[in-house]
């Protein structure tokens, strides 16, 4: 009789020990994931400071190309305005399309490319690309962890009960990855 | 395996590791008990716990001065700092850890600190020179690995395990040989000679146990490693580097050899057995780069045959 009452017991203590971990595994992720969305918020936001300065430099050289400045212009104001996270992924995709386009402009113009502030700019927005992809790939994990933890048992039951849901996964889609490939199948 | 099987695998065999230690731990425990009794059994145990947490708190920092390591500022060397900020980026920590240099012409990299928080990361002027920037990023995610994965923590803990365990045995094996073994003999001689057994092997099984459990720690890391940069064919490549250079560290010692991205140590050379492989802190380079490739899809040429093999 008491040895069974005392199993009881042990029973509901490891129960209970265990919702409290995976609760607190719940949110923990749930947090993580968003410190994952702002430190990408933090690299977009970055990158579109870096743009004026790109713009300029550019400008300088290569008179005749306003369509990709206004195509740049209009990813980073897209990127500065946005609020969900697929808004964010869109212009973080064009940012870096109109980004890239400029870049291949430059190529054209040697003098340009031996500016050292230039030289410099190039540094440093290849960097802050590194460092949006870095924060892109932690946050994915996070939310690969989170959202594995919802959908299994036994951790689906306590995320059921107090209302966590999935989130989702940050891709962006880029125009040359969005455009079909051409296929000669002549 | 793929890369999450992987690390799944490696926590698998982390877990079994830990769990030898407290059954090593428990045996020893036995051992003193039925040589000695509760009485003297509780006094030594209260002298281990003293001595392993002095030994933990002890065995702070004394890593970078060790190795004739000094903090860089993000002008020094801005390629290798970015590299440290991306990967600190990708782990998801809150702060970058700091930067270290080691002039030494080996190439070698090391991370160190307790908790992320107080973290950092060394790497010698040597494995600058050696690698290009796609490895240098994988070898330092296998560094921000070891530090989000709480690695030095985990490898101080055993080292300080190991060495209570050893004191222990060596005190009870001086005590029986002074007390002539007079409390066991009249009642129990059978269980006098497996406790002697016991304490003569514990500290070999320790070491063992610390080792394998470095080893795990490293395929671990490899595997983390290939998560945060989503490149392991560029740890691969770095590896493959470091296994055909030949050059040993100068200052470094076995005590630290856990903490870098290929053991330090090039004094075992030639004797390539598996019984050898056990007292390693780190697996072979090989079987390391061989794990990269089945979960990134690629193939590298082997390491040819005469280069260290570490």
């Amino acid at each position: 009789m008491n040895i069974l009452l005392i199993l009881i017991a042990v029973i509901v203590v490891v129960i209970l020990l265990w919702l409290v971990i995976a609760y607190n595994g719940l949110v923990r992720l749930r947090n993580e994931a968003s410190q994952g969305e702002s430190s990408i918020d933090i690299q977009l936001k970055r990158r579109a400071d870096l743009i004026p300065n790109l713009v300029e430099a550019v400008k300088g050289y290569a008179t005749h190309e306003s369509e990709a400045f206004e195509n740049v212009s209009n990813a980073r104001a897209q990127a500065l305005g946005a609020k969900s996270l697929s808004e964010k992924a869109a212009a973080d995709g064009a940012m870096q399309a109109s980004v890239g386009k400029l870049f291949a402009i430059a190529e054209a113009y040697p003098e340009l490319r031996a500016v050292e502030s230039f030289k410099q700019l190039q540094t440093e927005l290849s960097d802050t690309e590194d460092k949006v992809a870095a924060s892109r790939r932690y946050y994915n994990s996070v939310v690969q962890q989170f959202n594995t933890k919802q959908q299994t048992v036994p951790t689906s039951f306590i995320a059921g009960a107090f209302g966590f849901s999935p989130r989702a996964f940050y891709r962006i889609e880029d125009d040359s990855e969005r455009q079909p490939v051409k296929v000669d199948l002549s | 395996m793929t890369l999450q099987q992987q690390i799944r695998s490696a926590r698998m065999r982390t877990l079994v590791v830990l769990v030898l230690f407290v059954v090593l731990m428990a045996v020893l425990v036995a051992a003193i008990y039925v040589a000695f009794g509760a009485g003297y059994g509780l006094i030594m145990g209260m002298v281990a716990v003293g001595y392993g947490i002095f030994g933990y708190i002890a065995s702070g920092s004394i890593v970078a001065a060790a190795s004739g390591a000094h903090k860089i500022n993000k002008e020094d060397a801005p390629e290798l700092f970015r590299t440290v900020e991306n990967a600190a980026i990708a782990a998801g920590l809150s702060k970058t850890p700091d930067v270290y240099i080691i002039d030494d012409p080996a190439p070698n990299a090391f991370a160190a600190g307790r908790t992320p928080d107080k973290a950092y990361i060394a790497a010698t002027t040597g494995i600058l020179q050696l690698l290009d920037k796609r490895e240098l990023e994988g070898v330092m995610a296998h560094e921000m690995a070891h530090v989000r994965n709480r690695d030095v923590r985990l490898m101080t803990l055993a080292a300080v395990l190991v060495g209570v365990i050893s004191m222990v045995a060596d005190m009870l094996l001086w005590s029986m040989v002074f007390s002539g073994n007079r409390n066991s003999n009249d009642n129990n001689p059978l269980g006098a000679i497996l406790a002697i057994v016991a304490i003569v092997l514990a500290p070999i099984g320790a070491a063992l146990l610390q080792m394998s459990l470095s080893r795990k720690r490293e395929y671990l890391a490899d595997a983390t490693a290939a998560e945060l940069t989503g490149d392991p064919e560029g740890l691969a490549r770095a590896l493959y580097k470091l296994g055909v250079d030949q050059r040993p560290l100068t200052k470094v010692n076995r005590a630290t050899a856990h903490m870098w991205i290929e053991s330090p140590l090039r004094d075992n050379k030639g004797m390539r057995s598996s019984l050898a492989g056990m007292f390693d802190t780190h697996p072979p380079l090989q079987e390391r780069i061989d794990r990269l490739q089945q979960m990134g899809g690629f193939t590298l040429p082997p390491i040819p045959k005469g280069a260290a093999d570490a």
